[in-house]
């Protein structure tokens, strides 16, 4: 039974990661995976009903957890958009000069990665490329490199990137911890090809057009407000206050961080529904939570919650904990073993990966700021960046900007690599010094 | 503590219940009332009572199991700790275990109304009746919530009734009765609601004996309310308007099929259950991702765009978030309140003060209406023992009837209420003042049939 199980498992990961070919939505095919692998469980396997049932109900209040977390960070972000958060930020950068400019939002996407989701970053942040830079052919190595950015700047905080959040929410990581031990590697990831393409990147910014100033305003979500509305800052202020004060209310109430998520959101929410009186119904309603829930990607959450499931059944069954033994045999290395693993985030979601990962090794051995959590925290949230496909903010910036995948495998993966492994070598020789587990 | 964090609940109820004047969305106030309890009760110093209890006796040895030689290391703080977190795991379990179920059916009835695969069945339905309608879409909700669960039925009859009554004021008079109609069916079926086969699977009631005994109260328990508003009810269905008519227009193929996968899909999850001993939601999903697929496939002629509006994908970008969040909230407070054990200590504070037992299960059918019935039943299950009331004793069936049907009186305090809530924008203060009546009179009338029905069988 178990290589049944095995074979569906497989067959739905091709089928997600071959979604446009076959045309059936991920999230169709991650459910009905998750579903199917849980149901063989429960019929075939000679194990007490009661068992598996508590077994499924653990892993659901786990994922649970997860994904109302990310329904509050994507709801907060998605208002404080609403709003035009953002450009009160963008709206200070002003230098003409390429070279200059392209560090300036790596940086800014650096660290506004570290605090938003990396889809969201790289979506705020192209947008604003697109205003800065007419030029296509420069616009499209500001987008390389805001895909590798935004990786980086996700892996070394725990409410920066999916997979990071995982281990935190596991208990598999601790916040200061993280923060301490990944911010260099993650800094080495970004600078690396940054310093390449200081010395290799040529042309002109370009000037300009009045088309594109319409052209500026669209947005890959659609259905966006882009009328102004007052309090731009109090809504960044309080997303950005509600989104860092997460990791403060799990330190002091020892409770999940969804908790501290949805009391964020709940803030937010009633000062959206307070701050502009004046309005009715109808026009107050995009400006409102109600409104910026309308606009997030539930098939996105309900993706997760397949795919997790999936990875729970093989977990309840084992199976993952054997393919670890066996990799720990022929490999040797856990380092080697989480390198590999890094790479392979660049073909499959990341997601899983972590997940599996998770399951795999077992918190009794490996305790909370083990190296083997950062690491990998560092290697899945970072890999994806070799290829376009390889993570969340690469898929969006391939939408936004028609990056084509052979011209990013030709200009970008190379330097995406050379930050990978440089980075990686750098964790490798620091964490001796930092890590709470040598 | 546990007075403030009664406090908070109560609060956050009020500014629930006072959602329009207060302008302030009640998700809000639910989700901020739900993370307020558990902040406080994790910050709280447990109570005398919470520790002497049975239940945190339970937790200690199944955490001494976990932990092994760790075990007495521990300080009693932490030891609470570990209680908090694991007790709002376990909620957590269970309310997402709802949500996903909600997320699902809301999802597979937009999903066939997207195709107009519902056409089929209003078609059939011509009357023009108001009265007559009324009295038909009841018998029907009623007997289909004896066999899907009451949310999955308010669902389906609330979808339906949206084709037939374009009037949007006379809508609301029946979606009330939905309500009534849909949790007074549920509750004379081993499967037709949770708290029923809650009873059911604890071996408290039988199948045969439960179906016997409660069939007449709950049908006096729909029937007083559908009389009543048979003599006041007035207004017109109105006239299906043009955009309808449109709509027929542009309607693209697969209807019918999507409303056989769709029904069939609904119907196929108690059976998924029963086969599987699976939790409900997974059978729910499968249903979902088996109509997902077939929603792409179906239309390869309509281009990306055209197409989004005809999947799932589109399907979940027109459901109704924000009640589910709102679910979560205010599940989250209830939970907080039953792991204070407070809920448990209200039962147990009624039981001495009133005496007899049929005047105490007829209040936690009332309170049903504020709380979930799921803890009200499950502490009422833990209050009396089997070895005193055997199966199918009066108290056992009674409190399947009460706490199946007391919920209708508020719109917040069944599930079949909340998913109605969220479809049709029913007000609060709206259901208090039109619903609310009637359902406590169809809850007496049904409670007195039965306590009528027990006496001459009892005396028999």
């Amino acid at each position: 039974m178990e290589i049944i199980v095995i074979v569906i498992f497989v067959i739905g990961y091709l089928l997600i990661a071959l979604e446009h070919p076959v045309r059936i939505n991920k999230s169709a095919s991650a459910i009905l995976t998750g579903v199917i692998c849980w149901t063989l469980y429960a019929l075939f396997v000679p194990e007490s009903i009661e068992h598996i049932g508590e077994q499924l109900s653990e892993h659901l209040s786990g994922i649970a957890g997860i994904l109302f977390f990310l329904m509050g960070a994507m709801t907060i972000v998605e208002l404080v958009d609403a709003y035009q958060g953002f450009s009160v930020i963008t709206d200070r950068i002003t230098t003409k000069n390429p070279k200059t400019l392209l560090w300036v939002v790596c940086w800014v996407t650096f660290f506004l990665s570290a605090l938003l989701d990396n889809l969201t970053t790289s979506i705020v942040m192209v947008s604003l490329v697109r205003k800065l830079v007419p030029n296509k052919n420069m616009r499209l190595f500001f987008s390389g490199m805001i895909v590798i950015a935004a990786n980086a700047g996700g892996a070394w905080s725990p409410i920066g990137d999916v997979t990071t959040t995982m281990l935190w929410i596991g208990g598999q990581i601790t916040s200061v911890n993280i923060i301490k031990t990944l911010l260099l590697p993650s800094i080495v990831c970004m600078v690396i090809p940054l310093i390449y393409l200081q010395f290799t990147l040529k042309g002109e910014l370009g000037h300009a057009g009045s088309h594109d100033h319409n052209k500026d305003e669209s947005h890959p979500h659609g259905g966006h407000p882009h009328k102004k509305v007052k309090g731009s800052k109090l809504m960044l202020f309080l997303g950005i206050a509600g989104l860092i004060s997460v990791p403060v209310f799990k330190t002091v109430t020892h409770l999940p961080p969804f908790l501290g998520m949805l009391l964020a959101l709940g803030v937010l929410w009633v000062a959206s529904e307070l701050i502009n009186p004046d309005m009715d119904e109808s026009e107050k309603k995009p400006y409102t939570a109600a409104g910026a829930l309308s606009r997030i990607d539930v098939p996105s959450v309900l993706f997760f919650l397949g795919i997790l499931l999936a990875v729970g059944a093989l977990e309840s069954m084992e199976i993952l904990h054997n393919f670890s033994a066996y990799l720990d045999r022929t490999l040797g290395d856990n380092r080697i073993i989480i390198t590999l693993i890094g790479l392979l985030s660049a073909i499959v979601d990341n997601v899983p990966l972590v997940a599996a990962s998770m399951g795999m090794y077992s918190l009794e051995t490996y305790h909370a700021d083990h190296m083997i959590w950062e690491y990998l925290a560092y290697c899945a949230g970072t890999g994806g960046s070799i290829l376009i496909i390889g993570s969340a903010a690469g898929v969006a910036v391939m939408g936004m900007e028609k990056i084509d995948f052979i011209w990013y495998l030709k200009r970008i993966s190379l330097l995406a690599a050379l930050g990978y492994f440089a980075g990686a070598i750098v964790y490798l020789l620091i964490y001796p010094y930092l890590a709470v587990h040598p | 503590m546990e007075a403030i964090i009664i406090v908070v609940f109560v609060i956050g109820y009020l500014c629930i219940a006072l959602e329009h004047p207060l302008k302030i969305n009640k998700t809000a106030s639910a989700i901020l009332a739900g993370v307020l309890c558990w902040t406080l009760f994790a910050l709280s110093s447990p109570t005398e009572s919470l520790l002497n209890s049975s239940h945190f006796a339970r937790f200690l040895e199944i955490l001494k199991l976990e932990l092994g030689e760790k075990f007495p290391a521990l300080s009693q703080n932490e030891i609470f700790r570990h209680f908090v977190v694991s007790e709002l795991s376990h909620h957590l379990a269970s309310i997402s275990e709802i949500l996903f179920f909600l997320m699902g059916a809301m999802t597979i009835v937009e999903l066939v109304d997207a195709h107009h695969g519902f056409r089929f069945i209003t078609d059939r339905i011509t009357t023009k009746n108001a009265k007559n309608l009324l009295w038909i879409i009841c018998w029907v909700t009623f007997f289909l919530s004896s066999v899907l669960d009451n949310l999955t039925t308010s669902i389906v009859m609330v979808s339906l009734i949206r084709k037939l009554i374009p009037n949007k004021d006379m809508r609301l008079f029946f979606a009330g009765m939905v309500v009534i109609a849909a949790n007074a069916g549920g509750a004379w079926t081993p499967i037709g609601d949770v708290t029923t086969t809650m009873l059911w699977i604890g071996g408290q009631i039988s199948t045969a004996g439960i179906i016997k005994v409660m069939f007449l109260p709950s049908v006096v328990c729909m029937l007083t309310p559908l009389i009543y508003l048979s003599f006041t009810l007035k207004g017109e269905l109105g006239e299906i308007n043009e955009s309808d008519l449109k709509d027929k227009g542009e309607s693209v193929g697969g209807g019918m099929l999507m409303l056989i996968l769709g029904v069939g899909a609904l119907i196929s999850v108690p059976v998924f259950k029963t086969f599987t001993h699976l939790p409900p939601y997974l059978g729910m999903l499968g249903g979902l991702g088996i109509l997902w697929v077939v929603s792409e496939l179906i239309h390869p002629e309509l281009d990306e765009a055209v197409k989004k509006n005809y999947t799932a994908a589109g399907a979940l970008s027109r459901i109704d978030v924000p009640s589910v969040l709102f679910f979560l909230g205010i599940l989250l407070a209830v939970g907080a309140l039953e792991s204070m054990l407070t809920l448990h200590n209200f039962a147990e504070y009624l039981a001495h003060t009133l005496g007899d037992n049929r005047i105490i299960i007829t209040l936690i059918g009332l309170l049903s209406a504020v709380v979930d019935n799921v803890p009200l039943v499950a502490a009422s299950m833990g209050m009396y023992s089997m070895d005193v009331y055997p199966q199918d004793h009066l108290i056992w069936e009674y409190l399947a009837y009460c706490a199946g049907t007391g919920g209708s009186i508020l719109i917040i305090g069944s599930a079949a209420g909340v998913a109605v809530m969220g479809m049709e924008k029913v007000d609060f203060i709206w259901y208090v003042k039109k619903i609310s009546i009637v359902a406590i009179m169809g809850y007496f009338a049904g409670a007195a049939a039965y306590l009528f029905i027990e006496h001459l069988t009892g005396a028999m």
